[in-house]
């Protein structure tokens, strides 16, 4: 699939109802996922973004991390990460229609809590481990996400 | 049939899973632990979901986790493979509650099963012969030799609060009875505080004998012979043969009919393996079943065509069983070596990294692992790192195939088993078929200088 033949086929999904897509051909993974998708439709990576992933051939190679994530690597020193501690859906807020916990820019306090990850209809708590400034939310509400999974980066205050 | 499996396992089954899945056209999720992100098992799955730190407790054994992994993937079912969580009863019974199709046996034949004590009563309910043991404690001297004539000698006394091998005395002729009867009661109280003891009949070169049965939701049940796994150190198995050398048509019909007798009594379902006893004389005792499984499987494929992994699948997907017992047979025999990241004299772990890895082929042979050049064995799990599974057309043949094979297996940057294996298959009472549980103590007995150790590959 070319670039432009990519571009026809992205446009034409976001045109649509559909809120996933998935094409595996030889060599070739495809998956477009709506931003905001409910956790029900499977595997929400962030956003709006392709992901080419190799298709294990002779011997399998690592897939290609989307682009968002390696603009952030250029940025990363001396940001503190919030990982998830355990495997679920993350939320930004405490219930649906309530504001969302941690905005960027916001500051927050060591302890305080900054999102939930639900599992197993669990809603547990994940609080911020230092105090400091929110620069980054990398989980988008409703993603699952898994162990170890960077959720925030924030830098801590002095 | 299911759309999406999770399997809730790592390394060489989890791969033998996937492929299972593959061949059914099922998509696959991966679960893994930090340590193994770049496993094949989550390299070839469809899906992957990192579910915790290195540590099994924390990952692999993490039931939160793997059934979390499960909800966020809408996976239908979920594979445990062996070992980890599929024993777990309290894991079938989540599963069941989260409407995720757990693939193997229902909660409550696992808890029946993995207690010692209730699946011996379930078993001699059923006609399935058991050890001979007092059902009790044997208060006094004249009780033991009671028991003793009715079950025969040789006898062992067991100091009812111990375990761990220690309090036990084996008694061989009834002379020495009353002399050995005292001596236990004054070692149990001293090592145990409590002088209770109790006498079992004592098995002289036991062979491990299993008999590996299939059922379906409708009540077809059917085995699938028997594996030998007399090859063991410590009670970890080292090399399987199927059929048994020691199994003639006759004892083969009336140990699967005891085995199918034994899985109908507790209304069986799904794959699991009916471990026997078998002495000198021919008589076999249940020992223990496993409700999942077992690692030597291929051994069973081999000799009988049949995709164990695929049809426990269909079975759980509720299909009846493709095969009547008349469509078993036995064709040719097969035998698998485990090898272990292990340093084959000493038996000391040997992680790291594989800097060179060559896997043999040819007719007949056949590597399940998860192993390759340049992957890290981790210290955190198991040593097993491949299974090397041989057919040949005889017993003759299969040994043939399997050294051959060793001898081509190139594993550099850690130490394995496979020169142990390679000499185990040249030992001559091996050769012979003739091997019981106490092979290895004998072969790895220090033996004297003037002999001559065969030439290793």
């Amino acid at each position: 699939m070319d670039t432009a033949e990519l571009k026809e086929l992205m446009q034409l999904i976001s045109e649509s109802e559909f809120v996933e897509f998935e094409l595996e051909q030889e060599g070739f993974k495809l998956r477009l996922i709506k931003a905001g998708a409910p956790a029900a439709a499977g595997p929400v990576p962030a956003a709006f973004l392709p992901q080419a992933t190799l298709v294990p051939a002779a011997f399998p190679a690592a897939p290609a991390p989307p682009p968002a994530a390696e603009a952030a690597a250029a940025s990363n020193e001396n940001l503190a990460e919030v990982r998830s501690p355990i495997v679920g859906t993350f939320y930004r807020s405490p219930s649906p229609d309530a504001p969302a916990y941690v905005e960027t820019g916001d500051r927050v306090k060591k302890g305080q809590v900054i999102c939930i990850v639900e599992a197993m209809k669990l809603m547990n708590e994940i609080e911020a481990e230092v105090s400091g400034e929110v620069v980054e939310i990398l989980a988008a509400n409703g993603q699952p996400v898994e162990y170890g999974e960077i959720l925030f980066r924030l830098r801590p205050s002095a | 049939m299911f759309r999406k499996i999770l399997i809730a396992n790592r390394g060489e089954i989890a791969l033998r899973i996937i492929w299972a899945c593959k061949e059914l056209g099922i998509r696959t999720v991966a679960v893994y632990s930090e340590a193994d992100k770049d496993s094949l098992h989550v390299k070839f799955a469809d899906e992957e979901v990192c579910i915790g730190p290195a540590r099994s407790r924390d990952s692999y054994l993490n039931i939160s986790a793997v059934i979390s992994a499960a909800e966020i993937t809408d996976a239908d079912a979920i594979h445990p493979g062996y070992g980890f969580l599929s024993e777990n009863a309290h894991f079938a019974e989540v599963c069941q509650e989260c409407r995720l199709t757990f693939i193997g046996p229902t909660p409550e034949v696992i808890r029946l099963m993995g207690d010692k004590a209730m699946a011996r009563q379930t078993m001699m309910r059923a006609g399935v012969p058991t050890i001979p043991g007092s059902e009790g404690i044997v208060p006094g001297v004249e009780e033991a030799r009671r028991f003793a004539s009715e079950v025969g000698y040789p006898v062992i006394i067991k100091a009812s609060a111990g375990g761990g091998g220690r309090g036990m005395r084996v008694v061989r002729v009834e002379d020495d009875l009353q002399r050995n009867f005292e001596m236990a009661q004054a070692e149990a109280g001293a090592a145990f505080g409590v002088p209770d003891v109790y006498l079992e009949k004592y098995l002289d070169q036991p062979r491990h004998i299993e008999i590996q049965i299939l059922g379906d939701r409708f009540g077809n049940l059917i085995h699938l012979n028997e594996r030998e796994c007399s090859i063991q150190r410590r009670h970890q198995k080292l090399i399987e043969e199927a059929p048994s050398p020691a199994l003639s048509p006759a004892l083969r019909e009336k140990m699967a009919e005891v085995a199918l007798a034994g899985a109908r009594e507790v209304g069986y379902v799904n794959a699991g393996t009916i471990e026997f006893l078998l002495d000198e004389k021919r008589n076999f005792y249940f020992m223990e079943m496993n409700t999942r499984v077992q690692v030597e499987h291929p051994v069973t494929e081999f000799i009988t065509g049949v995709d164990l992994i695929k049809e426990q699948i269909r079975i759980a997907a509720g299909e009846p069983l493709p095969y009547r017992q008349e469509d078993i047979g036995i064709s040719g025999h097969s035998m698998e070596c485990r090898v272990n990241a292990e340093d084959p004299d000493t038996f000391v772990p040997s992680p790291g990294r594989i800097r060179t890895f060559h896997a043999p082929g040819g007719p007949g042979v056949r590597v399940d692992t998860a192993a390759h050049q340049d992957c890290y064995i981790s210290p955190y799990y198991d040593s097993m790192i491949a299974k090397l599974i041989v057919r040949g057309n005889s017993r003759t043949e299969a040994i043939g195939r399997m050294k051959r094979a060793l001898d081509s297996f190139v594993v550099e940057g850690i130490r394995t088993t496979v020169p142990l294996h390679r000499k185990i298959l040249s030992d001559p009472d091996f050769e012979r078929g003739e091997i019981s549980t106490h092979f290895m103590e004998r072969f790895l007995a220090p033996r004297p200088s003037t002999e001559e150790e065969p030439v290793t590959g």
